[in-house]
């Protein structure tokens, strides 16, 4: 199940429709989520997953045109009813930012929400680093009653919107740009 | 559907949401061309402005399209006011598009180009250079420290690791490095050295370093640290002491002097920034392409609608004009007109709307007085139906103009239908007023002004005298208006006259005549009674041959006066229904005695109808008539009788028509024109007044009677009016109306 934020798609289709009249794209599947799991340390919920992702030709020549390339990775924890629909217990977003720089030749990465930066000389590392996950606190316990069954769902994909305008719109109506992993649901405290 | 199609027609035809609209469009423009720029505040709002700007573009088109739908249903319908609302658009849309057109062609050439312009093969490669400069003359840098690292390498590695801390605090601050560290391959950290105390966290590099380090003996490169500017990083890899213990790797830090990091910084911002640019190029151009075919399009769209909007406002007043000037043309006059414009063509609606007022005035007071003239026709014609005298009105060219109903009533016939006929056609309609017509012929002309005749008319009512009264109107220029003709039925009148005046001869020859008949003839008889005896037989003889001469002349005279007072006196008639038939025979029983000499024949029509009569009166108008043809067949051989009952129609009127024919000598030509007047008499004896009497009594009974020659005789043919009701019901009827009122007269 691929999933982008309905408001971009509606966005992206009219620009499609309206602007270039091409054909809808097909969604990508060059994000996916290898492995994740939770687990209780210290009273606290953490997150441990493995993301790849892979960049198509024309991505990456933005990369390493200087083009700063955002992803961003949704965390949500719901619990499911049967009746109604789910219950959003907690959300979260981290978005971590992706440069090159030519004179470093190096691949920087940071983190928007913490600020934490590392440089990494090749690509596939700083993409290896982008990918792990380790300990990521989502929850406190406290907040979640024993007796009740929860779920997590993690995506991730690529901000369209921080992208430089120009382009932007060019983003929004080709297949390349839309690069997103889908949900992973899993059930809290266990793996996924 | 309907209701959205009339919103937007509503929407369409109102000012205040066009000019929100396109105060909003503007806006949304301005915001858009802010985004397209790349600007902070409204970068992230760009996509969403341009969905605005397409929403407000399908909004326009809409709008647009209802319009010209509206206009298309228009024209076709041929609608007043949309060829010249169609002319005014196309005027309208070719005023805007041609320059709007033209100014964006240019801008998108001048766009094209100066983004080009930004970009340059020389700034290109001195980017390019700057940053090998840049990195050349961190190079130089990096390799005295890695000299220098070395050197620290070489020192440590006689240093045991227990005073290894210490040894490593030395070392950095002797070498000015911000960092030491020793650290085995897999990552774990031995022992580190910073300058700021409030690390507590080495910044360990990522694997790649350490595996260089490893490999190569040694790495060398720039480590951008975050908020302490540019860093060399130096790996040297640590000879193993022993085979059993892991490789250690020394990892040093030294900041770049602050003013080459801020250069080498500045050097590479640009250069990424420049390289993102080139990289940018052509999305940029189409995104500003884009950006002005939007504003382009939302112009123009705003300008067509702008077009049709104000093509209907100016059209509204011509429109609204129409519509009043077919209201005027239908005759509609007090249609209101709304006035939508304070300009000249608000104007002209307002004097449009004070003329057809004005008219409207006008055409009310035509009305009144026309509604007066017609009050006063009204009620001259109830004065003219209540009038006893008949009035008949006639044009120049002798139309009917006007009959009343007392002239209907006085010649007989229903009139009412005749006003817009001609004269002559009452002729042709109705018979029996020909003699009425062919007399007031000759006076209708323009030189007669006054005139008066007497009609003697048969119709239904019987014989009729009309006495005509005619004017003719005064017109114009001397041709005259028409004909007024007044008739009055004055057979009553004349009848009266005539009465009285024979009563006057009846009284006179009473007094004058019959009052010495008396002495007259008793003298004559004394004479005799005195002188008879006395006389000698010779003389008394003389007079007795003239006594008795003059008694039996006075006796006839007397007789004479007798017959004549009655005739004279006003008639006493009973009139009721009966039968002609019956009293014919009965009449006729009489004069069987005759048998001998005359032969009596009478025929009678079958059902024949009822007349309204005194049977005593038309007995002796049978008697009269009868004793007549005896004495005109007297001394004649095979003389004959006869007498025939049959029913006629003439015109509306049914008579009983009587007629007794003999076969006798005939009247003499002179005397049938005064047949039936007193006294004209051929025959040797009688009073000269039987013909005279049976006239009178048919025209008391409203009848008429004339006589005529036949080839074998001569014959009398009288004429009642016929009651219409059948014979059956003849005694249950009143009798007619009319004959009632004339009897009591």
């Amino acid at each position: 199940m691929h999933q982008v934020r309905p408001g971009c798609r509606l966005l992206g289709w009219l620009c499609a429709l309206l602007i270039y009249a091409v054909p809808l794209p097909v969604l990508a599947q060059s994000f996916s989520v290898q492995d994740a799991r939770t687990t209780l340390k210290e009273g606290v919920y953490r997150l441990d997953a493995r993301l790849i992702f892979e960049l198509p030709k024309k991505v990456l020549e933005a990369l390493d045109n200087g083009v700063p390339l955002t992803f961003a990775l949704d965390i949500e924890v719901r619990r499911p009813r049967r009746y109604l629909w789910d219950d959003d217990i907690a959300s979260l977003e981290q978005r971590t930012t992706l440069q090159y720089f030519a004179l470093t030749d190096q691949y920087l990465l940071r983190n928007l929400n913490s600020g934490y930066e590392a440089s990494y000389f090749t690509l596939s590392t700083a993409l290896r680093a982008l990918g792990n996950i380790h300990g990521l606190p989502i929850i406190d316990a406290k907040l979640l009653r024993p007796d009740r069954h929860y779920m997590v769902s993690i995506r991730s994909y690529l901000d369209l919107e921080s992208l430089p305008v120009p382009l932007r719109m060019r983003a929004y109506i080709s297949r390349d740009w839309w690069l997103t992993s889908g949900w992973y649901s899993w059930d809290l405290g266990t793996s996924g | 559907m309907t209701t959205l199609i009339a919103w937007l027609r509503r929407i369409s035809t109102s000012f205040i949401p066009v000019a929100l609209m396109g105060v909003f469009m503007l806006g949304s423009l301005w915001l858009l061309s802010a985004a397209t720029e790349n600007s902070a505040q409204f970068g992230r709002l760009h996509i969403v402005l341009v969905v605005i700007n397409i929403l407000g573009l399908i909004v326009l088109t809409g709008l647009i399209g209802v319009s010209l739908l509206r206009l298309i249903h228009q024209y076709r319908r041929s609608a007043t006011g949309s060829r010249l609302t169609a002319r005014l658009v196309l005027i309208f849309v070719v005023m805007a598009v041609t320059p709007v057109s033209i100014v964006f062609y240019f801008s998108l050439g001048f766009m094209q180009k100066g983004i080009d312009s930004w970009f340059d093969v020389r700034i290109d490669r001195a980017m390019t250079e700057a940053l090998e400069l840049s990195k050349s003359a961190l190079d130089m840098r990096m390799r005295d420290k890695l000299k220098e690292t070395r050197e620290l390498a070489r020192q440590l590695q006689q240093t045991d690791d227990g005073a290894l801390l210490f040894r490593l605090n030395e070392l950095r601050e002797k070498s000015g490095a911000s960092e030491l560290l020793i650290a085995e391959a897999n990552g774990r950290v031995i022992a580190s050295s910073s300058a700021d105390p409030s690390t507590i966290i080495p910044s360990l590099p990522d694997e790649a370093v350490l595996q260089q380090a490893r490999d190569n003996k040694f790495y060398i490169g720039l480590a951008p640290l975050r908020d302490q500017g540019l860093h060399t990083r130096v790996a040297i890899s640590l000879e193993q002491t022993d085979a059993a213990s892991e490789a250690r790797v020394l990892i040093a830090l030294y900041p770049v002097s602050e003013r080459i990091s801020q250069m080498a910084e500045s050097v590479q911002a640009a250069y990424t920034k420049y390289k993102e640019l080139v990289y940018l190029r052509e999305p940029l151009k189409q995104s500003f392409a884009f950006t002005l075919f939007l504003i382009l399009l939302v112009t123009l769209l705003s300008a067509v609608w702008a077009a049709f909007f104000f093509a209907q406002r100016l059209v509204a007043p011509i429109r609204i004009l129409a519509i009043g000037t077919r209201a005027v043309a239908a005759g509609n006059y007090h249609k209101k007109l709304p006035v939508t414009s304070s300009d000249e063509l608000g104007s002209l609606v307002q004097s449009f709307s004070e003329m057809t007022q004005r008219i409207a005035e006008a055409q009310d007071q035509v009305k009144r007085s026309q509604r007066q003239a017609d009050r006063e026709r009204a009620y001259l014609r109830a004065v003219l139906g209540r009038l006893s005298s008949g009035v008949m009105t006639l044009d120049r060219d002798l139309t009917v103009r006007a009959v009343n109903a007392a002239a209907s009533h006085i010649l007989g016939v229903n009139l009412d239908y005749s006003a817009g006929h001609k004269l002559a056609k009452l002729e042709i309609d109705f018979p029996e007023v020909t003699q009425f017509v062919q007399t007031l012929l000759p006076h209708l002309n323009e030189t007669e002004t006054e005139w008066r005749e007497e009609v003697s008319l048969y119709g239904s009512g019987g014989h009729k005298i009309i006495t005509c009264h005619g004017t003719r109107l005064p017109g114009m220029e001397g041709i005259p208006a028409g004909y007024v003709v007044v008739l009055e039925d004055v057979t009553e009148l004349v009848r009266a006259q005539r009465d009285a005046a024979w009563g006057e001869v009846a009284r006179r020859l009473a007094h004058e005549i019959k009052n010495p008949l008396t002495p007259i003839q008793l003298s004559a008889e004394r004479l005799r009674r005195k002188y008879l005896a006395r006389m000698a037989p010779k003389d008394a003889e003389v007079l007795d041959r003239s006594t008795h001469t003059i008694v039996q002349q006075v006796q006839a005279l007397k007789e004479m006066v007798q017959a004549f007072s009655e005739y004279a006196k006003p008639p006493q008639i009973q009139l009721r229904p009966l039968s002609l038939g019956e009293l014919v025979r009965e009449v006729l029983d009489l004069y069987r005695g005759y048998g001998r000499q005359i032969s009596f024949h009478f025929e009678e029509q079958q059902n024949l109808p009822p007349v309204e009569a005194d049977p005593g009166r038309l007995r002796q108008l049978l008697h009269n008539l009868i004793r007549n043809a005896i004495d005109a067949l007297a001394g004649q051989g095979d003389a004959q009788i006869r007498i025939t009952l049959a029913s006629r129609k003439e015109g509306s009127m049914r008579f009983v028509e009587l007629a007794i024919e003999d076969n006798g000598q005939g009247i003499p030509d002179d005397m049938l024109d005064k047949l039936f007047e007193p006294y004209a008499t051929t025959k040797p004896r009688g009073t000269g007044l039987g013909l005279a009497v049976v006239k009178r009594i048919v025209e008391e009974h409203m009848g008429n009677l004339f006589a005529e020659n036949t080839r074998a005789g001569a014959r009398v043919v009288v004429r009642l009016p016929a009651l219409e009701q059948p014979a059956g019901n003849v005694t249950q009827l009143h009798p007619a109306h009319h004959a009632k009122e004339r009897r009591r007269s």
